[in-house]
């Protein structure tokens, strides 16, 4: 399809400048070396950061923010390694998912991906105990990306149930490995869970 | 030997489904003689889910912070704790403002950017030293191994320590404890696809599918690595990849520690070789 450029945002690849880890897309020429190198590519051909990039660097801001490739990236740093011109192209692709988290928090997009759900209830946990707690995460994560507490407690059980099992097995969580009853099944819990909200709270802060 | 004690950051993973990494990083520890001073209420680094910088500067300057007062460099088995604490370290040192600015939002978060952050292998190769290790082992480990490094010891290169294409840490200590490396180099910092493991599985499961085929076609008894990520990846979600996909490859999957420990000669319980869920007996079978 062709571009239309009176739809194209100019001022999208300014966004993109301004936030840490986006100061480098500019420097991109467009070689493809992240694109060749990439192992999700090499999975979805669909994938092509450095599509990605180029669309970013036109302000094809919608179809940029509503690709739903973006949450596939499995953040492994090799584009970043490889990049020749050091476009620092993992953060760069960091970048444009927060901005794809605003825009749907702003009712410009809506992402279909449960990635964002998935890192915020992994967040949570952290912010709430100041460790990760895989249970509270699970239990936050799919009732949400199923829809309802019922569905989520069914498609939890299908995922998870045989590695909890093995957790158990091996003692890992549970009893069964003499580290205590609750061993990782309860929340393990930092006494300075205050600095914890604190953190977030600055986090938040600085985003508006 | 020019390291005697080091702050311990072992990171989530090492109270449950790494609590092997964990053990056999403090018993090799133990064995070589360096202290270990475990950070004290540490907290998570945000792993890679943590995707705002601010974030994660925030939640390592507190780490970073404690261990600065004990005067200690902060060493972690964990890759992407290591990661996270060594890109901060960078970031705050590098950044006057942004070190005020975390400060202001606590003061336990006060670093000044004197200590430096450390990933066990580093530790083991560059720091304490082949030699040193040499003069302490007991036993052959006669395994063949496929090495697998993963993503964040040789990128990005802000961070790393070893080569992004061909590092060759892990593959040293496993030559010097007797065992025999495999050829890997396709795969060896080739991501595992645990990051998707919750999102998109079919993805992560054809990913850790090419690690451990290729492990298995090139005659490995285990694959050793150093990340907990990549363990709950490789080995605890092993059984489910091998359902998905319809496949077979009962591949051990091991920590470098867990290796190393056998060569010096602790004992295989005290490494927690018997909570890794891939059957680890016909490993040490060949442990003389």
């Amino acid at each position: 399809m062709p571009i239309k450029t009176w739809e194209l945002d100019p001022n999208f690849k300014n966004e993109i400048l301004n936030e840490p880890g986006g100061e480098h897309l500019t420097a991109c020429y467009q070689c493809s070396t992240c694109t060749l190198g990439c192992p999700i590519t090499e999975l979805v051909p669909s994938y092509n950061p450095r599509k990605i990039i180029q669309m970013s660097l036109l302000g094809m801001r919608t179809e940029v923010l509503s690709n739903p490739d973006l949450w596939i990236c499995a953040i492994c740093q090799t584009c970043t390694a490889r990049c020749p011109q050091n476009v620092v192209v993992g953060d760069v692709l960091a970048v444009i998912r927060r901005l794809a988290e605003k825009a749907e928090e702003a009712g410009e997009i809506k992402i279909e991906s449960p990635r964002p759900l998935f890192e915020t209830a992994f967040l949570h946990t952290v912010e709430k105990y100041g460790r990760l707690y895989d249970i509270g995460l699970a239990m936050e994560y799919y009732p949400k990306r199923e829809g309802s507490f019922v569905a989520g407690q069914k498609a939890m059980m299908n995922d998870y149930m045989g590695f909890g099992m093995r957790m158990f097995k091996k003692g890992k969580m549970g009893p069964l490995g003499g580290h205590g009853l609750f061993k990782g099944l309860l929340a393990s819990k930092i006494k300075q869970r205050d600095v914890m909200k604190k953190i977030f709270k600055w986090v938040e802060e600085k985003e508006k | 030997m020019s390291v005697e004690k080091l702050a311990y950051l072992p990171g989530c993973p090492s109270e449950a489904t790494a609590l092997e990494q964990h053990m056999s990083t403090e018993a090799v520890f133990e064995k070589l003689g360096v202290k270990l001073v475990e950070v004290e209420e540490w907290n998570c680094c945000g792993a890679a889910e943590a995707e705002d910088p601010n974030l994660v500067y925030a939640l390592n300057a507190r780490n970073l912070a404690i261990a600065e007062k004990d005067n200690l460099d902060i060493m972690t088995p964990c890759s992407i704790c290591y990661y996270n604490l060594a890109r901060t370290n960078n970031a705050l040192k590098a950044d006057e403002e942004l070190r005020a600015e975390i400060k202001a939002i606590d003061p336990s978060l006060e670093y000044n950017g004197t200590i430096t952050p450390k990933h066990v292998i580093d530790v083991l190769v560059n720091d304490i030293g082949m030699e040193e290790i040499k003069s302490k082992l007991v036993k052959k480990v006669e395994l063949k191994v496929a090495p697998y490094y993963g993503c964040y010891l040789g990128r990005p290169p802000e961070t790393a320590f070893d080569d992004p294409d061909d590092p060759v840490l892990m593959d040293q200590l496993i030559e010097l404890i007797g065992g025999e490396n495999v050829p890997f180099s396709s795969m060896k910092t080739k991501c595992c696809g645990g990051p998707l493991m919750m999102t998109r599985a079919d993805i992560a499961f054809e990913m850790a599918r090419k690690v451990l085929e290729t492990a298995k076609n090139a005659g490995a008894d285990c694959i050793a690595l150093a990340c907990p990520l990549c363990g709950m990846m490789l080995d605890a979600k092993q059984p489910d990849v091998e359902k998905a996909l319809n496949l077979k490859f009962e591949m051990p999957i091991v920590y470098i520690t867990q290796l190393l420990g056998l060569a010096l000669g602790i004992d295989s319980s005290k490494l927690g070789l018997q909570k890794n869920v891939v059957d680890t007996k016909k490993i040490l079978d060949k442990v003389v």
